[in-house]
């Protein structure tokens, strides 16, 4: 099988120091930078069904060209080579670009399944799996808890979170699969596999080596941020430390006042 | 003539690869993540971690103690001890068991044909079998050359009897390195014994009794007793009668692993009391404020980095071939082990009374850090070691 | 062109989501001070139940009976007839955002190039365009965006606005799906409904989470007990889902859920990052912990220190004495 997972180098959350910038746009030099967490679900799962059914998995990022360093945590892991797609016109690209690109980047690529993370932390419209599937005329089995390709059959089958449990979907591959965290937890990268990801092979590509229409229509992103401000400031909250019957009056009392029971 | 390394001294320009500092960030990472949030656990059920173990395995963490050629990352001693170092940082007994498996593997790495090492390194750099170094007895620990258990020889088999005390996951292990007499007859009791690799499975081996520690309390002890155990020639380790010299010479490569062990025991305990420090507050102010504080958290700094770098700038010595290896082996273990003890006693103190309970971690690093100070070679032996090569040069 | 904004519906047991009644308000109320129009869309085996209802908040509903649904996804088939309302001047869509939602905007933004504002919690309406606010980052921004063009998607969070009918209802107008969708379809082999995924977190007004402290399956008893009292739904931390006691659906955080409630009552919850970032936005936040110390501290309103097993049944009874019983 070729497995082909889109990884998205992102501001780690864990650091707790991501922001905007001046220009309202997110300062990625902020913060260190991670592998965005629902893309390394997406990895792990591609590496365990290459492991049962052979093949190899790659990895695809549209970032700034330091991304390389985060792209080989991923490549540690066990991709086997690693796609780097690059320019300074991409910078801040809006959601329809960065599908248009990745689309564009993804054609060039033989794969039976593209897996992406079902959203990322540093941004949450969810929607760039998807909207490759539709530029790419793709079947996509979206919130996937579990993965099952036939290959000899040509077919995947999909466990899709749903609100009232899960749906069972198939569709032919090549699919488009979006991941979420039901589908196991990632491995630490191995030694092994750190020493060996220094010398896989990350290909840089820039908007000229892709064939499509890339500009945005009239040369402005789709969408601007207006205005950006820090959350409302919450008042100073209370500690209280009591046995359990008074400590239970006290919250009930604070609800009441709160006018939630 | 004072002895001279025929390298150039490394020492003063300790500069971490690439390399390096990539594996030591893994390793610490994965101690930090997985390790650290078992230690407390591991301490008090007192068993052996089998899921450490695992975890070691699974990321080639075993590997980085063997060639390349027989399945390890072919790292060097400076790359294994910070990978120590990282592990006993979250888990004393956790940066043990990469540790005790490297010191076993050390007699087949030096003295073991090509043959003996395809036959058993592989399975221990993968971690899949476990090995010991059996050399103490109740009557043989400073004194080595006082060994007692038996090798004779019989057709092509030794047959081994006697016994062995305070070894160091042979409950568990494959594979125990023991030290036995073959040459009684020999004049010089450090001619007397041989290196014999003894499969645990073979009849009349026994596990006599675990030992109840003060500390690295998941790291399980053992008595051993062997009846009559029977095992091929070719289980043999160098030549007869070089059993001493076998171990001496594993020393100088293991004994920076458990200076490694209390570094890391040491940069923990740091760790823990001055994140403490800032935390705690009395009088309306954190006590990291307080010069007391302040003072004590420096000098565990300094006697925590001293030992560091005296630790790495040995391993490089070591690696580099120094003909006074056994020294830098001696003084790096010298300096570390009295720091471990010294910066978790403070890091006690820092935490006041609530580091005399087992809700904060630092009690359990005092009392993991005074095996430092004992295995391995006492303190004193260390110090006899260090003068001895002090003094050499003078006469 | 003056503004059309279609609400695409949401069907759940034949009915119309609640959700999709304030994402129709919402629509109205913009298409009212943008001068425009605003209409509805039901995509479903049998959207006339639905259809009618959403009608009661827009003065037109397409109610396209798609059978195909029924056996296979949704969002390529709602995709179908959205290019076709496009051509028909459609300017904005607008979601609740859901899963099928997510899907759906992606969908429209691969195939009609438009900018996407998701997971709005307030939308106005600026004179050229939306103006969408949303929280960025974990919290730590709310940023308000626009579109550049006069075009766009966006995808509306529960609660942005209170579902409001409009004063008389609107035409329904009936067809048959039109076609098959321009991209392939995914079949949907079965529907399976698990105990314990129902009740949605993100439009509860109460949530009630176990963290840690809950120490196994059997402690979320006393959180089952207390979101009943409360009239809340169970939220969960990643350690208990990780820890097998409780299922994924109910995580809240940043691989899990994000959630806005009225009232977030954490147990043994200790507050790490990334539950935090799920939760924090909450109106009151009320966590009991035997930690003083826990980080969620920083952001309770009220942290009760103590044991959440003497406290939680203490407190459900409190409550119920004071319900009268």
């Amino acid at each position: 099988m070729r497995i082909l997972v889109l990884t998205k180098p992102v501001p780690d959350p864990a650091a707790g120091s991501e922001r905007l910038g001046s220009d309202l746009r997110l300062d990625r030099a902020a913060s260190p930078t991670v592998v965005n967490g629902n893309d390394e679900y997406a990895l792990e799962a591609a590496l365990q069904l290459v492991e049962a059914h052979g093949g190899e998995v790659a990895i695809m990022s549209m970032a700034a060209p330091n991304a390389t360093d985060t792209m080989r945590k991923a490549l540690a892991m066990g991709a086997l080579r690693g796609v780097l797609v690059t320019d300074p016109a991409l910078a801040g690209a809006d959601i329809p670009t960065t599908v248009r690109v990745l689309a564009a980047a993804t054609a060039k690529e033989t794969f039976d399944l593209l897996l992406a993370g079902l959203d990322t932390s540093d941004g949450t419209g969810g929607a760039v799996a998807a909207g490759i599937a539709a530029r790419l005329g793709l079947p996509l089995l979206s919130a996937a808890a579990a993965i099952e390709p036939d290959p000899a059959g040509g077919t995947v089958r999909v466990r899709r979170l749903s609100a009232r449990g899960y749906d069972l979907i198939e569709a032919p591959m090549p699919a488009v699969v979006s991941c979420t965290q039901a589908l196991g937890a990632p491995r630490y990268p191995s030694l092994k596999g750190i020493m060996a990801a220094r010398s896989r092979e990350i290909t840089v590509l820039g908007l000229g080596d892709l064939e499509a229409d890339l500009s945005p229509a009239d040369g402005a992103w789709a969408t601007r941020v207006i205005a950006a401000d820090p959350p409302p400031a919450r008042a100073a909250g209370r500690v209280i430390s009591a046995p359990a019957p008074e400590a239970a009056r006290e919250i009930a009392d604070f609800l009441a006042d709160r006018r939630l029971i | 003539m004072a002895a001279v390394s025929t390298n150039p001294p490394v020492h003063g320009s300790i500069r971490l690869t690439e390399d390096q500092i990539l594996l030591r960030d893994a390793v610490r990472e994965l101690a930090q993540e997985q390790v650290a949030p078992r230690a407390a656990d591991i301490d008090r059920a007192a068993e052996w971690p089998e899921d450490m173990r695992r975890l070691l395995a699974a990321q080639d963490i075993f590997g980085i103690a063997f060639a390349e050629r027989h399945g390890g990352l072919g790292a060097d001693l400076l790359t294994l001890c910070l990978a120590i170092e990282e592990l006993s940082r979250a888990c004393a007994t956790t940066g043990l068991i990469l540790a005790v498996q490297s010191l076993g593997a050390i007699p087949i790495q030096v003295a073991g044909s090509d043959e003996q090492q395809e036959r058993w390194l592989p399975g221990l750099a993968t971690g899949e079998k476990l090995i010991s170094f059996g050399l103490t007895e109740a009557e043989a620990g400073s004194d080595a050359s006082a060994v007692r258990t038996r090798a004779e020889r019989d057709g092509d088999e030794y047959v081994i009897n006697g016994g062995k005390r305070f070894i160091s996951h042979a409950s568990v292990a494959d594979y125990v390195v023991v030290f036995a007499v073959t040459n009684p007859e020999a004049e010089k009791p450090s001619r007397r014994m041989s290196a014999i690799l003894v499969e645990t499975d073979r009849p009349g081996f026994k596990v006599t009794r675990l030992e109840h520690k003060m500390g690295i309390r998941g790291s399980p002890t053992a008595e051993l007793a062997f009846d009559n155990v029977r095992v091929p020639v070719g289980n043999r380790l160098g030549d007869e009668g070089r059993g001493f010299s076998v171990a001496m010479q594993t020393f100088e490569r293991s004994r920076p692993g458990i200076a490694a062990q209390a570094v890391g025991i040491a940069q923990g305990a740091l760790d823990a009391a001055a994140q403490y420090a800032t935390e705690r507050r009395q009088r309306g102010k954190p006590i990291a404020e307080l010069q007391m504080i302040q003072a004590m958290l420096a000098d565990m700094d300094a006697a925590t980095e001293a030992a560091r770098h005296l630790l790495y700038t040995a391993c490089q010595e070591i690696d580099a071939g120094a003909p006074d290896a056994a020294r830098w082996a001696a003084i790096c273990k010298l300096v570390a082990g009295d720091a471990a003890m010294r910066v978790t006693t403070d890091a006690v103190q820092v935490f006041g009374g609530y580091g005399y309970v087992d809700e904060y971690p630092v009690e359990r690093m005092m009392r993991d850090a005074k095996i430092t100070q004992l295995y391995e070679g006492t303190q004193q032996i260390q110090r006899l070691v260090v003068a001895r090569a002090l003094l050499a040069k003078r006469s | 062109m003056a503004p059309r904004i279609l609400v695409v519906g949401e069907v759940i047991d034949g009915a119309m989501s609640r959700l999709s009644g304030e994402t129709a308000t919402m629509a109205r109320l913009l298409a009212g001070a943008a001068g425009g129009s605003a209409l509805g869309l039901v995509v479903d085996p049998s959207p006339d139940a639905a259809a009618a209802e959403l009608a009661a908040y827009l003065p037109r509903v397409d109610a396209v009976t798609a059978l195909a649904t029924a056996g296979e996804t949704w969002a390529p088939h709602a995709l179908a007839e959205i290019e076709r309302l496009a051509t028909d001047g459609v300017t904005h869509v607008l979601l609740g955002v859901t899963a099928d939602a997510r899907d759906l905007a992606g969908l429209i933004v691969g195939r009609l190039g438009w900018g996407l504002l998701a997971n709005a919690d307030k939308v106005t309406w600026d004179g050229s365009g939306p103006v969408v606010e949303a929280s960025v980052l974990g919290g730590k921004a709310i940023v308000r965006s626009s579109f550049t063009g006069e075009t766009g998607v966006i995808t509306l969070r529960p609660g942005a606005v209170t579902a409001e009918p409009a004063g008389a209802p609107g035409s329904v107008d009936a067809r048959a799906a039109g076609g098959s969708p321009a991209m392939p379809v995914t079949k949907v082999l079965d529907r399976v409904a698990e105990a314990g995924a129902e009740a949605s977190l993100e439009e509860a007004r109460v949530v009630v989470v176990g963290g840690r402290g809950i120490g196994g399956p059997e402690g979320f008893g006393l959180v089952d007990d207390l979101a009943e009292v409360l009239g809340g739904v169970v939220g969960a931390t990643r350690a208990s889902v990780d820890a097998g006691w409780i299922a994924y659906a109910r995580q809240i955080g940043q691989t899990g859920k994000i959630v806005k409630p009225a009232l977030y009552l954490g147990l043994g919850v200790s507050g790490a990052m990334q539950h935090r970032v799920g939760m924090q936005s909450a109106d009151a936040i009320v966590a009991v912990n035997k930690d003083p110390d826990a980080p969620i501290g920083e952001i309770a309103d009220l942290l009760v220190v103590g044991d959440l097993f003497d406290i939680g049944p203490a407190l459900a009874a409190e409550l119920r004495a004071r319900r009268g019983g």
